[in-house]
C-alpha cells in the first residue's frame, strides 16, 4: 500500500509538471498578450512595448517557465496582472464559492441520480423506467447555461425567492450564501445527475442478471435487500468510476454557471484570466484544478479497494 | 432522510423570503450598478480601459478641467485658467480641496502628476498627449503654469482626460488596487470578480454633492444575466453592456426607464488600406456606396444610434453631418469596382470579435449588402485578445468592424502606422495644422476640410454612432443622457423621494 501511494504521488508530480508546461505554452501561443490587452485600442504602440518589457514578457520562454516553476515549487504562484494580488490568495478567496458550489452540485447529483437509477433498473421497461430515461435525456441535452437561466427566470424573476445572481460571501451569513449557490448547484448537478442516472441504471441492470442475485431471490430474500445489499453494492464500481469523472467535470460546468449567476468563483476567475491573458492566474488555476482532479481520481482508486475486497494495491 | 424530506426542506428553505445581502443591500442613498467588464486594475494612469475610467474617473479621481455632460470644458480642480499666448497655461487651483487621505491638494501635486506621466518609466498610456509640455512651474500652492514647447490646440482637452487625474504622490504604489483622489466618492473595496464599492466623500469640494451614500459596481458579463438581475431587482441600473435587443424589452416594462443618447463611439468598417484591393480609392469608395447604412443601423441596432459619414462624432464641437455625402448606390459601387478592375467583384474576409455583439450583427448585414455588388465577404469571428493582436497590432486583416470610443480620435487617420494603414500626406498636413490652430473659427475650418477629405478618400466606411443605452429603475435621476467623456459621473445621481 505504501509503495502504491508513493507511486501515485510520483505520478501526481509528473502530471502537474506536464499540465503546467502545457498551459504555459498554450496561453503563450495564443495571439494577444496582457500588455496589448491592457492598452487596448487607445494606448500607443510605444506604451504597449514599454509595458511588455516591464512585465518581463520579452524574455526567452524557457527562462520565464523555469522562473515561474521555481516560484511555484516554493508555493509562490506569482502575482495577478489584472488584480494585482498574489495568485495563491486569489484562488483561496474564490474557493469558498466554487468548492461549496461543486459539493452542493455533487450532493444533488448523488441524491437524485442513484435512487433514480436503481428505480429505473428495478422497473426495467416499465413506465417508471421510461420516464426516468426521458428526464435524464433532457438533462443531458439541455445546456447548463439554459437550465440556469430557466431556473433564474422561475425562482428569482417570477417568484422572487432567491437572488438572480451574485454572492456576498459567507460573512453575510451561512443561509444567504447557501441561497446564492442553490440554483447554480441545481443547474450544475442536474446535468451531471442525468449522466449518472444512466450509468447507475445500466450497472444495476447488469448485476441483476447475475446468478447470485437469482440465488438470493431463490432463497426468499426480500427484493429490497436483494437490490440494496447484493445488486447495488456490486454495481458500485462502475457507478463510482462515472461519479468520479463527473466530479472532475463539475469544474468545466462551474465556468459556465458562474458566469450565468455572476458568482465570483474559480471558473469565472479562469475565464476572465484567459480573456485578459492574465498568465500567472491561468497557470495557477490550471495547476490547482489539475491537482484536484488527480486527487479525486486517487480517492476513486482507493474507494475501489473498499468496495471490492478482491482489489489490492501493491 | 428520504428524498422527499430533503426536497421538502429545500422548498421550505427557499420560501423563507426575499434575500437581502448584508454586504450591499439596496435602499435610499444606495445604488447598485451593473458593469460589464471588470477593470484591469483601478489605476487610470496605467490603463486606458474604459472599464477602469468608467468607475474611477469623475467618481474617485478628477482632473483640473472637466468635460461636462454637454461636452463642454468646465472648471473642476482648477477654478479657472488663463493663457495669453497659447503656449503658457496658468491654472488657478480651487482652495480647500482635500484628497481622500485628508491632505490638501496643492500645486506641487499637479506638477508631480504630469511629470510622472511624462516619465517613460511609468508607462503612462497617454504620455504622447503631454509631450508638448516643456516646463511646469509652481508659482504658489494654488497656481501652476505649464510652459508648452509648441502650440497644442488640444492641450485643455488632454488635461481633462482620465489619464490626467490628480492623485496624491504617496498613493502611487497602491493606485492599481486602491485609487485615491479628490472625487465625490471614496474607494472602499474591490472584491475581485464581484464588485467595487465606493462610499460618499463627506468632504467633497462641491457643496451638496454627492447625493448618494454608497455605490456598488457589480460585474455581470452575460447580458441575459444582466437582464435577469435587473428584473429581479438585484441591480438598479445598467450603464453599459446591454444591447438594443434587451433595451427594447425593458422599455416596455413600467419599472424601468431607458436612457438613450449620443456617445463618442464611432462604429466603423475598417479596411486595410495597405492590402489589395483596398489600396485603390475607387474600391474603398465602392464599399461606401455599396453599404446601406440605414439597413445596418436597423438590423444591428434596432434603429438606435445615428448614421455617420465621417469620423467626427455628433458630440464633437466641430461635427459636420456628412451622413448623406455618399448615399447608398449599388450601381455606382459596381461601376467604381469595374473601373478599378474588379467587374466581377472579389472575395474578402471580415474579422469580428463576438465580445462586441453589435459588430457581428453589423457584419452580417454588411456582408449581405456587399454581395449585391459582387463582393463576397467571409465572416470570421475571433476572440478579443486575438483581435487586438492580429488586427489591431499587426494589421493582419482585410476588413473588420469595431467601435472607436475615444473622443477626438480623428488623429488616428494621421498615423500611417495605425491599423487602417491610411497614409495620406495631405491629411497628415491638415491634422498637423489643426493641432497648432488655436483660433476656434480657423480650427473649425481645418476640421471641416479634414472631414471632407476623409469622405473623399474613404479610408474606412463609417457606419454609425453607437448610442448610449442605459437602463435604470424608475426614480433614479441625474444620470447623464449623452456620454461625451469616458466616465460615469454619479455625483449628481439620486433617487426620487419615493423609491
Amino acid at each position: 500500500m505504501r509503495r502504491y501511494v508513493a507511486r501515485r504521488v510520483g505520478a501526481l508530480a509528473a502530471t502537474l509538471l506536464f499540465v503546467s508546461l502545457l498551459v504555459f505554452l498554450v496561453i503563450r501561443i495564443l495571439p494577444g498578450d496582457p500588455a496589448a490587452l491592457i492598452m487596448g485600442t487607445e494606448g500607443s504602440r510605444e506604451a504597449t512595448e514599454r509595458l511588455r518589457e516591464a512585465m518581463g514578457l520579452n524574455r526567452p520562454l524557457p527562462v520565464q517557465y523555469v522562473e515561474w516553476l521555481a516560484g511555484a515549487l516554493r508555493g509562490d504562484l506569482g502575482r495577478s496582472i489584472q488584480y494585482d494580488v498574489p495568485v495563491g490568495e486569489l484562488i483561496v478567496t474564490r474557493l469558498p464559492v466554487t468548492l461549496p458550489l461543486a459539493l452542493l452540485a455533487a450532493a444533488f447529483m448523488v441524491v437524485v441520480a442513484i435512487p433514480l437509477g436503481i428505480y429505473a433498473a428495478t422497473h426495467h421497461r416499465r413506465s417508471g423506467d421510461y420516464l426516468a430515461m426521458i428526464v435524464s435525456q433532457l438533462g443531458i441535452s439541455i445546456p447548463q447555461f439554459w437550465s440556469g437561466l430557466l431556473l433564474i427566470l422561475f425562482f428569482s424573476v417570477t417568484l422572487g425567492w432567491v437572488r438572480a445572481g451574485g454572492f456576498d460571501g459567507w460573512s453575510a451569513g451561512v443561509w444567504p450564501a447557501l441561497r446564492s449557490l442553490l440554483l447554480p448547484a441545481v443547474a450544475l448537478g442536474f446535468f451531471q445527475a442525468a449522466v449518472l442516472v444512466r450509468a447507475t441504471r445500466s450497472a444495476v441492470l447488469d448485476v441483476l442478471r447475475e446468478d447470485y442475485v437469482r440465488t438470493a431471490r431463490a432463497k426468499g430474500l426480500r427484493e429490497r435487500l436483494v437490490v440494496v445489499k447484493h445488486a447495488f453494492r456490486n454495481a458500485l464500481i462502475p457507478i463510482v468510476t462515472v461519479a468520479g469523472l463527473q466530479l472532475g467535470q463539475l469544474m468545466a460546468g462551474a465556468i459556465v454557471l458562474e458566469s450565468v449567476f455572476a458568482l465570483p468563483g474559480l471558473g469565472r476567475l479562469a475565464l476572465g484570466a484567459i480573456s485578459a491573458r492574465d498568465l500567472p492566474v491561468v497557470q495557477g488555476v490550471a495547476l490547482f484544478v489539475a491537482s484536484s482532479i488527480v486527487v479525486i481520481n486517487f480517492a476513486v482508486d482507493l474507494a475501489y479497494g473498499a468496495l471490492d475486497p478482491r482489489i489490492r494495491y501493491e | 432522510m428520504t428524498r422527499r424530506t430533503i426536497l421538502a426542506a429545500l422548498v421550505a428553505a427557499l420560501a423563507v423570503g426575499p434575500l437581502a445581502g448584508a454586504a450591499d443591500a439596496q435602499g435610499p442613498g444606495r445604488l447598485i450598478v451593473q458593469s460589464q467588464t471588470e477593470p484591469p486594475g483601478l489605476d487610470v494612469t496605467a490603463t486606458p480601459a474604459t472599464a477602469t475610467s468608467g468607475i474611477v474617473f469623475y467618481n474617485v479621481q478628477e482632473s483640473l478641467v472637466k468635460v461636462d455632460r454637454h461636452g463642454k470644458l468646465v472648471p473642476s480642480l482648477a477654478e479657472r485658467w488663463h493663457t495669453a499666448d497659447n503656449r503658457n497655461y496658468t491654472f488657478f487651483l480651487k482652495k480647500g480641496v482635500r484628497f481622500h487621505s485628508g491632505r490638501e491638494m496643492k500645486a506641487a501635486d499637479v506638477k508631480y502628476v504630469f511629470e510622472r506621466a511624462l516619465n517613460p518609466e511609468t508607462k503612462h498610456p497617454y504620455a504622447k498627449d503631454y509631450e508638448a509640455i516643456g516646463d511646469i512651474i509652481v508659482k504658489d500652492d494654488y497656481t501652476v503654469t505649464f510652459a508648452l514647447k509648441s502650440v497644442n490646440a488640444n492641450f485643455l482637452q488632454n488635461v481633462a482626460r482620465a489619464g490626467a487625474s490628480i492623485y496624491p504622490r504617496e498613493a502611487v504604489e497602491t493606485m492599481k488596487s486602491h485609487p485615491v483622489g479628490t472625487g465625490p466618492f471614496r474607494f472602499e473595496e474591490w472584491v475581485r470578480g464581484d464588485r467595487v464599492v465606493l462610499v460618499k466623500n463627506g468632504d467633497y469640494h462641491v457643496k451638496g454633492l454627492p447625493k448618494l451614500e454608497r455605490v456598488t459596481f457589480r460585474f455581470v458579463t452575460d447580458p441575459n444575466a444582466v437582464l435577469a438581475a435587473l428584473k429581479a431587482g438585484d441591480v438598479d441600473a445598467s450603464l453599459f453592456g446591454l444591447g438594443p435587443e434587451h433595451v427594447q424589452d425593458l422599455a416596455k416594462d413600467v419599472r424601468f426607464q431607458v436612457i438613450t443618447g449620443d456617445t463618442t463611439n464611432d462604429v466603423i468598417l475598417a479596411m486595410n488600406n495597405s492590402r489589395k484591393p483596398y489600396t485603390d480609392v475607387r474600391v474603398r469608395r465602392a464599399m461606401t456606396y455599396g453599404i446601406n447604412k440605414a439597413d445596418v443601423l436597423k438590423g444591428a441596432m434596432f434603429g438606435m444610434g445615428k448614421i455617420l459619414g465621417t469620423n467626427v462624432d455628433p458630440l464633437n464641437p466641430y461635427y459636420v453631418d456628412m451622413s448623406k455625402a455618399m448615399p447608398y448606390d449599388p450601381d455606382r459601387a459596381k461601376k467604381l469596382l469595374a473601373e478599378a478592375g474588379y467587374p466581377n467583384g472579389f472575395d474578402t474576409v471580415l474579422k469580428v470579435s463576438p465580445q462586441y455583439d453589435y459588430t457581428v450583427r453589423s457584419g452580417q448585414i454588411v456582408a449581405d449588402n456587399l454581395k449585391k455588388i459582387g463582393v463576397n465577404v467571409k465572416i470570421e469571428q475571433i476572440e478579443w485578445g486575438q483581435w487586438i493582436a492580429r488586427v489591431f497590432r499587426e494589421a493582419d486583416y482585410d476588413l473588420t468592424i469595431i467601435g472607436h470610443a475615444e473622443a477626438w480620435d480623428i488623429k488616428n487617420y494621421a498615423n500611417a502606422k495605425y491599423y487602417y494603414r491610411y497614409d495620406s500626406p495631405k491629411f497628415q498636413a491638415l491634422f498637423a495644422k489643426s493641432e497648432v490652430t488655436v483660433d476656434d473659427k480657423a480650427r473649425r475650418e481645418v476640421y471641416v476640410d479634414m472631414q471632407k477629405l476623409l469622405v473623399e478618400d474613404g479610408p474606412v466606411v463609417w457606419l454609425f454612432m453607437h448610442p448610449r443605452l442605459a437602463v435604470a429603475k424608475k426614480g433614479l435621476q441625474g444620470l447623464w443622457k449623452d456620454l461625451p467623456a469616458s466616465a460615469n459621473d454619479l455625483s449628481e445621481v439620486s433617487w426620487a423621494a419615493a423609491k
